[in-house]
């Protein structure tokens, strides 16, 4: 982990505590419904300003704040097209198993690789301060894990090419 | 004296309201039943479950004179209860009593007028639903607080005499009603909020210069002040004979609950997780300190977190991933220690007066997510005052 | 048939609905007024950190800061002054200089640092920078002042 990583991560982190003030809140459009504000977007007053952290370019978070529900939003680092591939299909696994991440939403928000929704429900039953650490060890693992599997990927292709190209070398 | 924490349950607790003599304790527990406990020792046992609601329970407030407990809840509804006797039995047992409310979105919250001939319903019907009693028809009827309300109310309190009102909403703005009715009310004796006081009067409209829904709305005992909390992590003091609004902004995270514990002090609490005592005057006003007291801590490594983090971010999982990243290994990953350092795990619902001594509350009660009960006392903030580092006023 | 009529969201049209503009008040001045002063202030911004005054740099930025619909050059013309200081000014220097702020002063220097890192990028933007006065300013100001962030609709 380098350095220029830590300010990042600070930066998410107090942004993301800050937003993690919910409560239970039910609509004031549709009568007897209890929905995530963020989503549905009906009633401005209790939407906030939505933030973005970011790191360069290609890295940065946007938090989505509202009364009951917060969407975050992470763009993953993608340097070249092998990377883009793995962090398409990373996300696209963690994603299809959404209901297993129970914080995680189905699709990304546009502009961004994966996307969480977190509701006052979330914050009732878990530890608020355990959600925020997880969310930061997600995006330290995320990187890792994509500049590994790209790696391997580069390693399984060496010796793929080594023993096809060893039958032409007798 | 060290705060008295109860655990009731591990799910949260939306609302809480003490019975007259503080032996029983009606709570939400998140849920569409209304639980009341009953004190036995040191520990509260379920004693009787109240349910007619089919949504959520947002608040309960429980008549001290009259012995009444109303509920309010997002299933639109709320009931009355009352203690009759059973006609086969003679065990008495808690009966509801229908309120017309006339509001089609969820009831938020509930408070019963000082005389406790009427009570106020706020509601996401962006309107107040004030409800007297009709003899006649053995039902309360309600008349509806609407204009200026442009969203969800989120708290009303009632002042002393018995005919104002303070709200507090979502579109971020206290405002301080007339919630007279001919039937019920004398006519008011003139305050400083005004003098003719006809039903929907609008007798002031503050906001916070930041913003924020308002949380929490109190009259002070005298009823001359109005405090409110809103969302922008700040209090706000008004004086409308002044006209003075002392805007209290802190460091941390918003309150979503505050009452008076005396003409000079207020008790406010939130999502920081622990009550923070507020003084001041017709002067000016500032924080003083935190009712959550170190030597209360459980035994969880040093207390950074209240002391000397800003904003309850140097919590102990903090501080280990911070030298987990300066010193560049994660050895063991995030810290196993799950406790934060306030006697409260999770934000704090509702902070309401317990006991009353000489005209001053000496002792508030918060309910939080956590599931936890806690009784404070109001007056042991003083050593604090030094400790509170982080918190500019 | 047309079914285009299913989607009309007619909330919308609902009378008693909240428009965004109504959630603050707007701002007195006159946009061309506003654009001016914010030209103004820059050339008093360059005068003060000519005398390496950051903190009285900083004030002057920060004060009246440009809000609300209408007045996005002045918005523009602003931040990058703004982000000159940011810029210019020594990392060691950073907490006095927060300290220095008031209260308005370091709520409103957060919602720059925030619209700076919002920003697509080039120009004057250094994220590291933005990210080491973001780290400085919450030890100073708390997560109260990024709950003020986000519930403040006078968005700069």
């Amino acid at each position: 982990m380098s350095n220029v990583l830590r300010p990042y991560l600070a930066a998410v982190r107090s942004t993301l505590t800050a937003a993690l003030t919910l409560e239970n809140f039910s609509s004031q459009v549709v009568e007897r419904h209890n929905k995530p504000e963020v989503e549905v977007g009906g009633s401005k007053e209790v939407l906030l300003t939505p933030l973005t952290i970011s790191r360069n370019e290609n890295e940065r978070v946007l938090i989505e704040p509202s009364v009951n529900s917060i969407r975050l939003s992470i763009k993953i680092k993608q340097a070249d097209e092998i990377e883009r591939i793995l962090c398409h299909k990373f996300t696209r696994f963690m994603m299809q198993r959404a209901e297993n991440f129970i914080v995680l939403r189905r699709k990304p928000v546009q502009g961004y690789d994966i996307s969480f929704l977190i509701t006052n429900t979330h914050s009732e039953t878990m530890l608020k301060h355990k959600i925020v650490d997880f969310i930061i060890q997600f995006m330290e693992d995320v990187d890792r894990e994509i500049s590994e599997m790209k790696l391997s990927l580069n390693a399984r292709a060496r010796i793929v090419a080594e023993s096809y190209l060893t039958a032409f070398n007798s | 004296m060290a705060p008295q924490v109860f655990n009731l349950a591990q799910t949260p607790i939306t609302c809480h309201a003490f019975s007259p003599d503080h032996s029983q304790v009606a709570v939400s527990l998140n849920s569409n039943d209304a639980q009341i406990y009953t004190r036995q020792g040191s520990s509260w046992t379920l004693t009787e479950t109240l349910s007619e609601h089919d949504k959520l329970i947002t608040s309960i407030d429980w008549a001290l004179n009259s012995n009444r407990i109303v509920t309010a809840s997002q299933d639109r509804n709320a009931y009355v209860w009352q203690q009759t006797p059973d006609p086969d039995t003679g065990k008495l047992i808690w009966k509801p009593t229908l309120v017309l409310l006339r509001i089609n979105r969820a009831a938020t919250h509930v408070r019963w007028s000082p005389k406790e001939d009427k009570f106020a319903v706020a509601s996401g019907a962006r309107a107040i639903a004030i409800c007297s009693f009709d003899p006649e028809n053995n039902w309360w009827v309600s008349k509806l607080l609407k204009k200026p309300i442009r969203s969800t109310v989120l708290s009303v309190d009632w002042h002393p005499n018995n005919v104002l009102l303070a709200a507090g909403s979502a579109d971020m703005k206290a405002r301080v009603f007339s919630a007279y009715i001919k039937e019920v009310d004398d006519k008011p004796a003139a305050s400083v909020w005004g003098s003719k006081l006809p039903f929907n009067t609008i007798c002031g409209e503050y906001a916070s210069p930041a913003g924020g829904w308002v949380h929490a709305v109190a009259f002070s005992p005298s009823g001359d002040a109005l405090a409110f909390a809103s969302h922008d992590s700040s209090i706000s003091i008004v004086y409308p004979g002044g006209p003075a609004i002392y805007n209290i902004r802190i460091s941390s995270l918003p309150f979503v609950t505050l009452t008076w514990t005396a003409e000079d002090t207020v008790v406010a609490a939130g999502h920081d997780c622990q009550p923070v005592v507020f003084t001041g005057s017709e002067g000016g006003w500032q924080g003083v300190g935190s009712l959550d007291d170190s030597s209360t801590a459980k035994a969880a490594g040093p207390r950074s977190g209240l002391s000397g983090g800003v904003g309850r971010l140097n919590s102990v999982a903090f501080s280990t991933f911070r030298e987990a990243d300066s010193r560049g290994h994660t050895g063991g990953g995030v810290s196993t220690d799950t406790k934060l350092t306030t006697v409260h795990q999770n934000t704090i619902t509702s902070v309401r007066p317990y006991e009353y001594s000489g005209g001053r509350v000496t002792k508030v009660s918060t309910s939080g997510v956590d599931g936890n009960l806690v009784i404070w006392d109001a007056d042991s903030v003083s050593a604090v005052a030094g400790r509170i580092g982080g918190m500019r006023v | 048939m047309d079914t285009a009529f299913r989607k009309i969201d007619i909330d919308v049209y609902d009378e008693d609905v909240l428009q965004e503009e109504e959630l603050f008040d707007a701002d007195p001045r006159e946009p061309a007024q506003v654009l001016s002063d914010a030209k103004q202030r820059q050339v008093a911004v360059r005068s003060a950190l000519a005398k390496s005054d950051v903190l009285g740099a900083l004030n002057i930025v920060l004060e009246n800061a440009p809000y609300g619909p209408n007045v996005e050059e002045a918005k523009t013309v602003n931040l990058s002054t703004l982000l000159n200081i940011l810029n210019t000014t020594k990392s060691a220097d950073i907490p006095n200089v927060i300290k220095g702020l008031s209260q308005d002063g370091q709520d409103t220097l957060m919602k720059y640092l925030y619209k700076g890192m919002a920003l697509p990028g080039g120009g004057d933007i250094n994220w590291s920078i933005l990210l080491g006065w973001h780290e400085k300013l919450t030890e100073v100001a708390g997560t109260g002042c990024i709950v003020r962030t986000m519930t403040d609709r006078r968005t700069v």
